[in-house]
């Protein structure tokens, strides 16, 4: 059948082609979404009410989907700075859980005087994060190492330290539960008067800003795209590509040590074994979905936050299991990125022999 | 182009009646005719047409983007025609694929040879016949048994990783021999080769014509193919202009101004006279990473204004003598000085402060960024000494007013500021390279076979651009295999053989004969 169609590479796409081929692909993605809620019982006349409604019309859904949509903004942020420089990041979650981790210890050792406490647990939630991610990209500018493996097996690393620290040290002696004792009120992030919102949204807006200027704006900007186009030709140019890659990594990390740090002192105002699971996945599909541009991150987040506050209604009311909210992002993303196929190429019916 | 009738010398000893094999009355063993083929609206071929007799080698040759290629790759059904006929020994037929064309006995060597490096010769054919190759035994067997019978050799079980790229390519011509193609189709097969190979493969060639083979033989080098060619196709700009031609009816001069439609003058040599010393290699040693030597104690020095020509047979250490030089490759031992300040360990970047710039032999190696857009190109370099504003922003109205100035100043065909630089033709592509790379502060440029693979008239642009730099006081080393191009513009030349220079003379002194002694010699 596909016998008749010649597939042929356009040279330009026009901008009105790409917008229209990525919505396209949204609702394809959309489609298929809908198309697996209805095959596993949701019924198709709740589907909207619950997704649109649910998640953005209503003033607790919408403050629901924006603190979701918080530390979303920051693992999107970290995967797309890595990706611009085709640094694979795949730790994007042991990046996190030390940004988690990071901010507990802070907050738990009571750590310098109350009023710059919040500060540091930031602080030091980014430094744990890209001093986690600080050993693949050495193991990867020494010796090559693919930091797809490195990143990808830390992250399971950090989940064992922090498995290590919360059955041991940090364990709840009351409970006897693998969570820390809950932050003093001096360590939690102020709560926005919305919802469960709180002061991590500004904050992530603001990270989101701030790495606008850096890759959109900049000099270093500008050699982040020579180096994961062409490092080579980049070090030819006289680009200092040691400095801009590590710059860059050391970022990605940093952003998602500081989603952790966001987690603990803005949601849940203690350390768990819990709050980091599926984070590496959304952070690449959001960038993925963002096209790597920072604030186009920021819009894809609280969709795809959106798609967490449905999902939790879906699983109380229709008892749908956690996997399916990874697959329903994971459809959409599948959507967009075979739609970009028809951005690249044009297809046409064949015509051999015309004049014969 | 040299102005040389290209019929064939006499004894020579092959016949000069073209389509010898085949008696008169026999259908052409390929006809291509009013075949049209646009790319994205782009036309590359407009009512084109070609004839291919039985038992002839035909020469197909036209300038880069002519749509040589294209028009051989819609005959073996590679790409789609828009419109058009295609005969095969008279009858009409329709190739929709591979499989189509090697039924119908066409066989296509492409550019880039379609081998899976890790198998072996035997295995890739096996790949390539399917069941018809039988057992690997069976398989390494045909291939030793056709390698004896036309007379070239081919080992059966080598890598193909392992074979150098003469060998891949007889590899590859095996292949498709024993996929049953009677019309071999070679494009720019002599573009990798040294010129020892070259004449091997057009013996091969005019051979099988002789034993009722056709060959179609892709090339935009006249004079090595036309003293083994029987007819000429030239095509320009998508359209055939010389259909079928005999050879002994044209002269190689008639058949390059056919292709590029207009005569290219030859480049000047830059007369300046020479200035200080600008570049100086003292005993430069440099190993792969594998223990094989590659630079052996290399020493060379070139003055301001001078073009020092470096010759040699491709793979006797020009890339790594060029990738020491630009700062990508350590060398063991020995030094480099630029302009007297020793640069041996300097980073790529201290060098292009010094006015060190270079033009690799794949300018998409580490010349330019495929991805980027030609202005961003041009810009890239010329950002850290701080034309385009300080480190927290990038001028970008500025970047595009300079390209657009280098676009028109270096008349770069095709490209705009925003424009991918992939997308341009390769002659316009070096012309970004040497736009970037000759900038104000340049004051030593060494250049990589830069005019290889460019067309006749991309060619002279860049030996243009090169000459002109020289006659501004910028020292040249210019690495080619190209002897002609290499005495058009050196004032000296040396030769490079297995990393070592192994002879220096004036251009006054130099012939080929002298050169091509010097590049194979066992010195
Ligand atoms: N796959 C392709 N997609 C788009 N353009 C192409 C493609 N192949 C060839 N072209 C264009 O068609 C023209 C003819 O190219 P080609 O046949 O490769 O020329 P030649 O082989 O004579 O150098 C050129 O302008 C080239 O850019
Ligand atoms: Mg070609």
């Amino acid at each position: 059948m596909l016998d008749g169609l010649v597939i042929t590479r356009r040279f330009d796409t026009p901008t009105w082609l790409l917008a229209l081929v990525f919505l396209a692909g949204i609702a394809a993605g959309l489609a298929m979404a809908t198309a697996l809620l209805v095959a596993i019982g949701v019924p198709a006349s709740a589907l909207f009410n619950e997704v649109i409604g649910e998640a953005f019309m209503t003033a607790s859904g919408l403050a629901q989907t924006l603190t979701f949509a918080t530390p979303l903004i920051c693992v999107g942020l970290s995967a797309a700075v890595a990706l611009r420089l085709r640094f694979w990041n795949i730790g994007i979650e042991g990046q996190l859980w030390l940004g988690a981790l990071g901010a507990t210890a802070v907050a738990l050792g009571d750590v310098g005087p109350e009023a710059t406490r919040l500060p540091l647990m930031l602080v030091a939630a980014a430094l744990a994060g890209a001093a986690w991610i600080a050993l693949p990209l050495v193991l990867k500018l020494r010796l090559g190492v693919s930091e797809v493996i490195s990143t990808l097996l830390l992250g399971s690393i950090a989940f064992l330290f922090a498995q290590h620290l919360l059955f041991g040290a940090w364990r709840d002696p009351a409970t006897g539960f693998p969570i820390s004792l809950a932050f003093d009120a001096s360590e939690r992030l102020a709560a926005l008067g919305f919802g469960r919102t709180h002061l991590g949204l500004p904050i992530a807006l603001a990270a989101a800003l701030l790495v606008w200027f850096l890759v959109d704006v900049t000099r270093l900007g500008f050699y982040g795209r020579a180096v994961g186009e062409n490092i080579e030709a980049a070090r030819a140019a006289g680009v200092p590509v040691i400095a801009v890659t590590c710059a860059f990594v050391l970022l990605s990390g940093a952003l998602s040590g500081l989603a952790g740090g966001l987690i603990v002192a803005g949601t849940e105002h203690r350390m768990s074994l819990t709050l980091g699971a599926g984070y590496t996945f959304s952070g690449i599909v959001i960038a993925f979905l963002g096209r790597f541009r920072p604030l186009a991150t920021v819009v894809v987040a609280v969709i795809i936050g959106g798609v967490f506050t449905a999902s939790d209604v879906f699983k109380v009311f229709y008892g749908i299991s956690e996997a399916v909210v990874v697959l329903l992002q994971g459809l959409v993303l599948f959507g967009v990125l075979v739609a970009q196929f028809f951005g690249a190429y044009r297809i046409s019916r064949a015509n051999w022999g015309a004049s014969a | 182009m040299t102005e040389t009738a290209i019929a064939h010398p006499a004894g020579d000893g092959r016949p000069v009646s073209p389509g010898a094999g085949a008696p008169p009355g026999t259908p052409p063993a390929l006809e291509l005719a009013g075949v049209h083929k646009a790319f994205d609206g782009k036309p590359a071929l407009i009512d084109a047409g070609f004839t291919l007799r039985r038992g002839e080698v035909h020469a197909l040759v036209g300038e880069n983007g002519a749509g040589k290629s294209t028009l051989m790759n819609v005959a073996t059904g590679v790409y789609a025609a828009d419109a058009g006929r295609e005969l095969v020994d008279g009858e009409l037929v329709r190739i929709r694929g591979p499989v189509d064309a090697a039924a119908a006995g066409l066989g296509m060597v492409h550019q880039h040879f379609r081998l899976v490096p890790r198998f072996t010769v035997a295995e890739n054919v096996r790949l390539a016949l399917g069941r018809r190759a039988g057992s690997p035994a069976a398989a390494a067997a045909l291939v030793a048994a056709k390698a004896e019978k036309i007379g070239f050799p081919v080992r059966p079980d080598a890598r193909v990783a392992d074979l150098s790229v003469a060998e891949r390519q007889r590899a590859e011509i095996l292949k498709v021999l024993l996929l049953g193609a009677r019309v071999l189709i070679l494009d720019e097969p002599t573009a990798v080769l040294t010129e020892q190979e070259s004449d091997a493969l057009l013996a091969f060639t005019a051979r099988l014509a002789t034993q009722g083979g056709s060959v179609v033989l892709i090339t935009h080098k006249l004079r090595e193919v036309a003293a083994r060619a029987d007819r000429v196709t030239v095509m320009r700009q998508g359209r055939t202009v010389l259909d079928g031609a005999p050879i002994a009816s044209v002269s190689s001069a008639e058949v390059a101004r056919l292709a590029v439609g207009a005569t290219v003058a030859p480049v000047a040599r830059p007369r300046r006279a020479p200035g200080g010393p600008a570049l100086t290699v003292d005993g430069l040693a440099h190993r792969r990473d594998d223990g094989g030597v590659t630079l052996d104690g290399l020493t060379l020095s070139l003055r301001e204004g001078e073009v020092l020509g470096l010759a040699g047979v491709g793979g006797n250490g020009q890339s790594e003598l060029v990738a020491c030089l630009a700062g990508l490759a350590a060398p063991r031992a020995g030094s480099v000085a630029l302009a007297g300040r020793d640069i041996t360990t300097a980073s790529p970047a201290a060098r292009r402060d010094l006015g060190l710039r270079v033009v690799p032999a794949d300018r998409f190696a580490f010349g330019l960024i495929r991805g980027f857009s030609v202005a961003d190109n041009l810009a890239l370099a010329a950002l850290r000494r701080g034309r385009y504003g300080a480190p927290f922003g990038v001028a970008r109205r500025r970047i595009r007013r300079d390209a657009e100035a280098a676009i028109r100043d270096h008349e770069i065909h095709g490209a705009a500021p925003g424009r991918s630089t992939g997308l341009l033709s390769g002659g316009n592509a070096q012309k970004v390279l040497l736009a970037r790379e000759l900038d104000d502060a340049v004051r030593v440029l060494v250049a990589h076979s830069p005019t290889r693979g460019l067309d006749v008239r991309a060619a002279q642009a860049v030996q243009a651009a090169i000459a002109a730099a020289a006659e501004r006081g910028v020292a040249c080393l210019l690495i080619s295999e190209d002897l002609e191009e290499l005495m058009a513009l050196s004032a000296r030349i040396a030769v490079i053989n297995r990393g070592r220079i192994v002879g220096e003379m004036p251009v006054e002194d130099a012939s080929a004969a002298a050169l091509g002694a010097l590049m194979v010699g066992h010195a």
